[in-house]
C-alpha cells in the first residue's frame, strides 16, 4: 500500500491488542511520517469563536470584531500549515479526488460528534463543480454522495475566487448562497455547516447568517482547517 | 491561442477553454472508458476504476495528474504537425570528433535518414552530446521537427546551452516542469521525458538521453509517451552508458539497431569494479567504528590526499558514515550531500574547487557529475537500491580525466548480488570490445584530441 501523499510504501504492523480487539483492519492511506506533518487542534484551548488553535481559550483577535451575540461558533480541526496547504494543492486545485481518503474518517468523525439535526454543506458554483467534477467537502462525506442540497449558489459570476483575495477583499464579499429549504425545515434545528477552510469567516458566516434568519436554533461550523 | 502552439501537440483542456480554439482542431477522448476497462489516452495508464472514480460516473487519470488532470470532463486537443519552419539552421560548432566518435556519428545520421530506432551505447565520459551534431545539423537542414529528451532535469539544463551554442541560429524550446516560461512552437526541443506525454506525432527526430536513469527505466508509461511523440515514420534514437534488459532485449528481437562506443575520449578502457564481502559494515559503523578494510583506505587517502567519493544506499545512513569516518580519521575533510539537501549544489562544488577531499552521497551523483582524478567506494553496494545501471554509472565516474585515466572503483558488499555481478558483465563487455577496437586503430588517431 502506497502512501496516498508522498508514494512511499506503508508497513503496517499487525499488534497483539489489535487481534485480540477483533476490530476490522482498515488500510491506512497516509504514512505516518506525512499524518504527523498534519497539526490537530486541541479543541479545549482554541479559540471559542472560530475555533483557532490558540494556548488558552479566549476569543480572538479576529472573533472579537465580529458582532459577538449570534448563536454561531466554528470547530476546526487542523492548523492551516504548509503540510495543509500542500494537501489542498493537490487535492483541490490538481483535483486529486483520492486525496479525500486522507481526511475522510476524521471529518466524519468529528462530524458524529457535534450531533447536529441538519447537516449543510458549504456549495461550489456549477462551472467549479464542472471543471472540478466534484466538491471538495462532500468527498470527505459518505464519498460525495446523498448530501442534502440546502445551500445553492447564487446564479452570479464568479469573479476572483476567494483564496486569490487579501483579507479586506474577502470580507467585502457579498452574500453568495441561497437556501433552497423551506423554513419549518430549519426552524428551531441545531444546523451543522461543512467547509474546507476557515480563514477570514466571510464564507460560513454568510451561510450561518441565511440560516439564523430563517429561524434555525444555533449554526456551528466544522472546517478542516482554520 | 496560437495555432502554432497546437502543431503537434496534445492538450488537456475544459470545453470551456476550448471555445476560443481554432476551427481545424482535431478532439481525442482523453480517458477511454469500455466496459471496466479504462484508459488514459494521455499516459496509456489502465486506471483502477476504484482509484480513478469522480462523482456522476466521471473518471479521472491520477497516473499523469502533475501534468494537469485528464479526465472524463477535459478532451485532448491536436493539430497535426505541419513542420512549419522557416529557417534553415547551420551548425557552428566547430570541435573535432575522434575516428570512433565520427564513425558513430555517421551511423547516428544514417539512422536518421533511413528513420530507424537505434541504440548507441557509449560509455560513460564518451562524448555522446558531440556525436549528435551531425545527425542534427542534417534534420535540421532539411526542416525536420527534432528533440532531444532525458529523464533528468539537471541533463536538460546542461544541454541546452550546449546545443544553442553549436546551433547559433536555431530556436530551442526548453520544456520542464520547474520552467516558468511559456510553451514555444520551435524546431529543436529539449525536455524531459515527462513532457513528451504533451505531444502527439510531433518529431520527426526524437533522442532519448540517459535511458536507463530513474524515472524512465521504471516507467513503462514514458516508453508509451515516447512512441506517441514521435511520428509514425519518425527515427528514435536512445543513449545510454547502461542498455536495461528490456532495451537489449528489443535489439536482440531485431526492433532496434545498436553501435557501440566502447572507448573514452581519452581512448583508455574503464576500471574494473573490485568486489570485497563486508556482511556487517553497517552495524560496524552504527557502532561509531569503520570496518578494518575500510579504514586502512581512508587512511591511505588521508596520505595521499587521493580525492574520493563514498556511496551509501539511504539518506539516513549519511550522518553515522560521516561520524565514524570523523572518530577514525579527523583530518579527512568531508561532507554529506543527498537529493533534498538544501546546500546540494553548494557542496557539489565545493568538491569541484577542491575544498574538500571526499563526498559522502547517495544515487544522485550517480551520473551527471565530474570530478577529474578521483576514486569510488560504495558501501552496501549488494543493496536493493543500487541498480545495475545505477552502479555502472558510479563506476564511470572513475577515471575521466586525460591525467588520471584509472583509479579505484571499490565495492563493500554483503553478497555478490546479481547487480553487482550484471554491472561487472557490462564493464568487462564493453572494455573487450573498446579493447578490439583500440588494437584494430591506427596509431595517430590515439594523439588527436576531443
Amino acid at each position: 500500500m502506497q502512501c496516498l501523499l508522498c508514494q512511499r510504501l506503508i508497513q503496517s504492523k499487525f499488534s497483539l491488542p489489535w487481534l485480540l480487539s477483533w476490530r476490522p483492519f482498515t488500510r491506512p492511506v497516509v504514512c505516518a511520517v506525512c499524518w504527523q506533518r498534519f497539526k490537530r487542534i486541541e479543541r479545549r484551548t482554541a479559540c471559542p469563536g472560530c475555533g483557532r488553535d490558540q494556548t488558552v481559550p479566549r476569543l480572538c483577535p479576529d472573533c472579537q470584531r465580529w458582532p459577538a451575540e449570534r448563536p454561531f461558533h466554528n470547530v476546526a480541526l487542523f492548523t492551516y500549515n504548509d503540510a495543509m496547504r500542500a494537501y489542498f494543492q493537490q487535492y483541490k486545485f490538481h483535483g486529486d479526488y483520492r486525496l479525500r481518503r486522507v481526511f475522510e474518517g476524521t471529518m466524519q468523525t468529528a462530524l458524529h460528534q457535534l450531533n447536529g439535526d441538519l447537516v449543510l454543506i458549504i456549495p461550489v458554483t456549477p462551472s467549479t463543480l464542472l471543471s472540478r467534477g466534484f466538491n471538495q467537502v462532500s468527498g470527505w462525506l459518505s464519498d460525495g454522495l446523498n448530501q442534502p442540497r440546502g445551500l445553492q449558489t447564487l446564479a452570479r459570476e464568479k469573479g476572483v475566487p476567494q483564496s486569490k483575495k487579501v483579507r479586506q477583499d474577502r470580507l467585502r464579499t457579498p452574500q453568495p448562497f441561497m437556501l433552497a429549504l423551506a423554513a419549518e425545515q430549519i426552524q428551531g434545528k441545531r444546523v451543522v455547516v461543512i467547509d474546507d477552510i476557515y480563514t477570514t469567516g466571510r464564507t460560513i458566516r454568510h451561510a450561518a447568517d441565511l440560516l439564523l434568519e430563517s429561524g434555525a436554533k444555533s449554526v456551528t461550523g466544522l472546517t478542516l482547517a482554520r | 491561442m496560437k495555432k502554432s502552439e497546437l502543431y503537434g501537440r496534445q492538450l488537456c483542456l475544459t470545453p470551456r477553454e476550448a471555445a476560443t480554439l481554432p476551427a481545424d482542431v482535431q478532439k481525442i477522448t482523453g480517458i477511454q472508458v469500455s466496459g471496466t476497462r479504462i484508459q488514459c489516452m494521455r499516459c496509456g495508464e489502465f486506471l483502477n476504476p476504484r482509484e480513478a472514480q469522480l462523482p456522476n460516473n466521471q473518471y479521472y487519470c491520477y497516473a499523469c495528474l502533475n501534468l494537469g488532470r485528464n479526465s472524463t470532463l477535459t478532451s485532448l486537443y491536436h493539430i497535426p504537425e505541419p513542420n512549419d519552419f522557416p529557417q534553415r539552421p547551420t551548425c557552428s560548432w566547430q570541435g573535432q570528433l575522434t575516428v570512433q566518435q565520427r564513425t558513430c556519428a555517421q551511423r547516428v545520421r544514417e539512422n536518421f535518414e533511413h528513420r530507424h530506432r537505434h541504440l548507441l551505447w557509449a560509455v560513460t565520459g564518451a562524448g555522446k552530446t558531440e556525436m549528435l551534431f551531425p545527425g542534427l545539423t542534417w534534420a535540421l537542414q532539411r526542416g525536420l521537427r527534432c528533440a532531444l529528451a532525458s529523464p533528468r532535469v539537471d541533463v536538460c539544463l546542461e544541454l541546452a546551452p550546449r546545443l544553442q551554442a553549436a546551433f547559433v541560429d536555431a530556436e530551442i524550446a526548453l520544456l520542464h516542469g520547474r520552467n516558468p516560461a511559456p510553451y514555444r512552437y520551435c524546431q529543436l526541443t529539449i525536455c524531459t521525458t515527462h513532457q513528451l506525454l504533451r505531444f502527439r506525432h510531433a518529431f520527426d527526430v526524437l533522442i532519448i538521453d540517459e535511458v536507463d536513469a530513474f524515472p524512465f527505466a521504471a516507467n513503462p508509461r514514458l516508453y508509451y509517451a515516447v512512441n506517441q511523440a514521435v511520428k509514425p515514420h519518425g527515427a528514435l534514437l536512445y543513449l545510454t552508458a547502461t542498455p536495461s534488459q528490456e532495451l537489449l532485449r528489443q535489439v536482440r528481437r531485431g526492433d532496434l539497431e545498436i553501435s557501440y562506443l566502447p572507448l573514452r575520449f581519452h581512448q583508455h578502457l574503464l576500471p574494473m569494479i573490485k568486489v570485497t564481502l563486508q556482511p556487517h559494515w553497517w552495524q560496524v559503523i552504527k557502532r561509531g567504528q569503520l570496518p578494518n578494510r575500510l579504514r586502512r583506505q581512508l587512511a591511505r587517502y588521508q596520505q595521499t590526499q587521493q580525492r574520493f567519493l563514498l556511496f551509501v544506499p539511504q539518506v539516513a545512513q549519511l550522518a553515522a558514515v560521516q561520524a565514524a569516518i570523523q572518530r577514525a580519521l579527523p583530518a579527512l575533510r568531508g561532507l554529506t550531500v543527498h537529493a533534498t539537501d538544501p546546500d546540494r549544489l553548494a557542496k557539489v562544488q565545493q568538491m569541484r574547487d577542491q575544498r574538500v577531499q571526499f563526498l559522502i552521497t547517495t544515487t544522485i551523483l550517480e551520473r551527471g557529475v565530474t570530478f577529474p582524478g578521483i576514486d569510488v567506494i560504495v558501501l552496501g553496494a549488494d543493496d536493493p537500491l543500487f541498480s545495475t545501471a545505477a552502479l555502472v554509472q558510479i563506476a564511470g565516474r572513475v577515471g575521466r580525466s586525460r591525467e588520471r585515466p584509472t583509479g579505484l572503483v571499490w565495492f563493500l558488499a554483503a553478497s555478490h548480488a546479481r547487480t553487482i555481478k550484471r554491472a561487472q558483465r557490462q564493464i568487462r563487455l564493453v572494455n573487450r570490445k573498446g579493447r578490439r577496437l583500440r588494437d584494430a586503430m591506427p596509431v595517430v588517431s590515439t594523439i588527436d584530441s576531443k
